[in-house]
């Protein structure tokens, strides 16, 4: 029987994430996200299709996700993020009853129940919660963004920092380095901040164990950290936390054609064309 | 002052029964009526809705002056900000409810120019007679707002009737307290009746007010039936349209035209079922809006749901009555004491079912309710930031439904009732598309 290949495209606010999977991921690809998501998620998913060393042609199914996800010219079906990571987290953890998503434009709680979301809350109204809130506080220290978890476990003390709005959270933070107070104490505490905000968020859904964390907030150690102490327990982590999503739009898209093969449908699928599209035409 | 901005062209929403297409046309020829009623010299009264003195005002042919429905209107043409603003200037908090802020901006810009605002939304609010607060459990704008707008308007007074209802708890009977709410409230109705007579040249006709609230029970009732049969399956008029029908419910209860519209909606719903006509020809999700005022800025949400196959069979907004057949009133000659025992029994009506269900509360229980009579698959909630004294309790009422009940999915909505920049539709659209994505889960598990 010939192989299929599915590939799922998630277009986050900050990064475009491919991956194409058969039986077991082929390739992935991880780049930043410009204004125009349909140029760079065409050029993101040439990149992996030469990774797995696939033409467009040969995939059978293209799903996307994420916050682009209707300017993807190529995919076969959009489905929301809520229920990408969900099935990505439970392919990955299959222990995980709850999912925290820390992106850079919005952070979500996902209940999980055999691999499905049942319920979720969403914080998309306001940058405090999500991983803008630690790019402008990076920006204002003069760190990279990628350094704070590092940084913050070298941390003594704790300051209070608000976690109700970026910008006083940023006049903050020049204040408390003007009083003398040092570097990792105060990204700890900002860690700190942004922890206790999701944590509020989330504990809505009433939290189960054990809790899965992905987006880019999970490959901060020191925001992990944080999110750990609130919960009180550890968190599990996938291999790749940013590639969750496009790993569950990939299996959805296999779960799809299963089904239909199952119930002898013929698969409904887009009109795709793997060119370069613009915003404008 | 704002310069004035010309509100953004809309297109009509598109409504499931010909009954709410009424609507619009009906709240134009009320601002209109009142506009004329201004010129005529004839009293008009700021008035709130759901205060128990309707029936009052209609005996006494006093014009109302529907204030948060002006404000409804102002969002729904959005064209609320220009007053927002103007309230802002004048030092009120934009965290403040936002059917206030609308119209003490309205009422400061008229005051202050002796004119209306430049192309208000349908004409605009005229100048009342007298203002009708209501002291009341659910909302403080009732009696706080009047007061404020009396800055602009000194000349105009106020007469605040206290409206209480007794407080549900667990451990009480409410009948044990009934007769001293209702005593208080006649005294209060009394007093308004007063008031009227004293600041607007008219006599209460006491025959009359009886026909009046006969004619608001039979409405109640009419409303109620009607209402019932949105249990149907496929379901023949979501709350898109109840955010329509609450017109007549609230702002011409006691006339002959508000019985008589819902008599035709009564009739519309038969013939939809009878031909098995739904909202939409493939109905997949029942859901529940489970409280909270709607974004009148926004009603199309109610279609984007319905594109997803999603209908709204019941709503707790604005479903103000129930069947007063229902609610064991007794015989009573006075109209007012009618008015006030039919008050506190509406209030009470969930009191027993809720003490039988450890952790329950009324408003709980008719969440319960609405999910078994008209099977419901999901709720969904909306939490507008500036209305302080109802929105809060949702969450609670949310978690003790699932905890007490079952873990039914939800959706909170959050943005306003009338202030456009606390909304973002394309993060709407998203919550909206992974709920209904929750909903698929929870149906196929």
């Amino acid at each position: 029987m010939k192989s299929q290949y599915f590939a799922g495209v998630d277009i986050g606010s900050t990064m475009t994430k491919v991956v194409i999977m058969s039986e077991a991921t082929l390739a992935s690809v991880i780049g930043p996200t410009g204004p125009e998501h349909r140029k760079l998620a065409n050029r993101v998913m040439e990149e992996a299709l030469a990774k797995a060393r696939l033409s467009f042609d040969e995939i059978t199914y293209v799903v996307a996700t994420g916050y682009g996800r209707i300017n993807v010219p190529f995919a076969d079906k959009q489905i929301t993020e809520i229920s990408c990571h969900a099935r990505g987290v439970g392919h990955l953890l299959p222990d995980a009853r709850t999912v925290i998503d820390i992106g850079g434009q919005d952070s979500k709680g996902i209940k999980l129940k055999a691999g499905r979301a049942v319920d979720f809350v969403m914080n998309d109204k306001c940058a405090a919660g999500t991983g803008r809130f630690l790019e402008v506080m990076a920006e204002g220290l003069g760190v990279s963004l990628e350094d704070m978890g590092r940084l913050s476990l070298e941390a003594k003390n704790r300051v209070e920092i608000s976690n109700t709005c970026t910008v006083f959270a940023a006049q903050e933070v020049v204040a408390r380095l003007s009083e003398g107070v040092a570097l990792p104490d105060i990204i700890a505490s900002l860690h700190e901040a942004i922890a206790t905000r999701i944590y509020g968020m989330v504990r809505r859904l009433k939290i189960e164990r054990e809790v899965a964390l992905t987006g880019g907030g999970a490959k901060n150690i020191g925001l992990v950290k944080a999110l750990e102490a609130k919960l009180g327990f550890p968190v599990l982590l996938p291999p790749e936390p940013l590639l969750t999503g496009a790993i569950g739009a990939a299996l959805l898209g296999k779960d799809i054609v299963g089904e239909a093969v199952e119930k002898g449908e013929t698969l409904v699928r887009s009109e795709r064309r793997l060119t370069e599209a613009s915003i404008f035409t | 002052m704002t310069e004035e901005k010309k509100p953004e062209e809309r297109k009509r929403r598109k409504t499931a029964t010909e009954a709410a297409s009424r609507v619009g046309p009906m709240v134009k020829a009320a601002l209109a009526e009142n506009l004329r009623a201004k010129e005529e010299g004839r009293p008009i009264a700021y008035s709130f809705i759901y205060s128990g003195y309707d029936e009052i005002i209609r005996a006494m042919d006093i014009v109302p002056a529907w204030t948060e429905n002006y404000a409804g209107v102002c969002g729904v043409k959005r064209d609320a900000q220009r007053f927002l603003e103007k309230a802002e200037s004048e030092n009120f908090s934009r965290s403040l409810c936002t059917y206030a802020l609308c119209g003490l901006g309205f009422d400061s810009w008229r005051e202050e120019t002796g004119e209306m605002p430049p192309n208000p939304p349908w004409g605009g609010q005229a100048r009342p007679t007298v203002m009708l607060g209501s002291g009341q459990i659910i909302c403080d704008p009732r009696y706080k707002w009047y007061q404020a707008a009396q800055h602009y308007m000194p000349d105009v007074p106020v007469y605040v009737a206290g409206l209480p209802y007794p407080p549900y708890e667990d451990d009480y009977d409410y009948r044990d307290v009934q007769g001293y709410y209702v005593k208080y409230i006649v005294e209060e109705l009394r007093g308004l009746v007063a008031f009227l007579e004293r600041h607007t040249n008219r006599k209460m006709d006491w025959d009359r007010l009886s026909e009046v609230i006969d004619i608001s029970d039979r409405t109640w009732n009419m409303i109620s039936e009607a209402y019932d049969l949105r249990k149907a399956v496929p379901c023949p008029m979501g709350t898109g349209d109840a955010m329509n029908t609450m017109v007549p419910m609230t702002f011409m209860m006691g006339t002959q035209e508000a019985y008589d519209f819902f008599k035709d909606l009564y009739d519309e719903l038969q013939l939809k079922i009878a031909n098995r006509e739904g909202v939409i020809p493939d109905e997949k999700y029942r859901l529940l809006w489970g409280g909270g005022l709607p974004s009148w800025f926004a009603l199309t949400d109610f279609n984007y749901f319905n594109s997803k196959g999603a209908v709204f069979p019941a709503e707790v907004t604005y479903r103000l009555v129930e069947p007063v057949y229902n609610l064991d009133l007794p015989r009573v000659s006075d109209p007012l004491e009618h008015l006030a025992w039919r008050w506190v029994k509406y209030w009470a009506y969930r009191h027993d079912k809720a003490r039988k269900r450890p952790g329950s509360n009324p408003d709980v229980e008719r969440l319960i309710e609405y999910i078994e009579d008209y099977k419901i698959d999901g709720v969904v909630m909306h939490e507008a930031f500036s209305c302080r004294s109802w929105h809060p309790g949702l969450i609670w009422q949310l978690n003790q439904l699932k905890r007490i009940y079952r873990d039914i999915p939800s959706l909170i909505l959050e943005s306003d009732i009338v202030d456009i920049s606390s909304y973002n539709e394309a993060d709407t659209r998203a919550r909206i598309d992974a709920f209904i994505d929750t909903l698929e889960a929870v149906k196929s598990r």
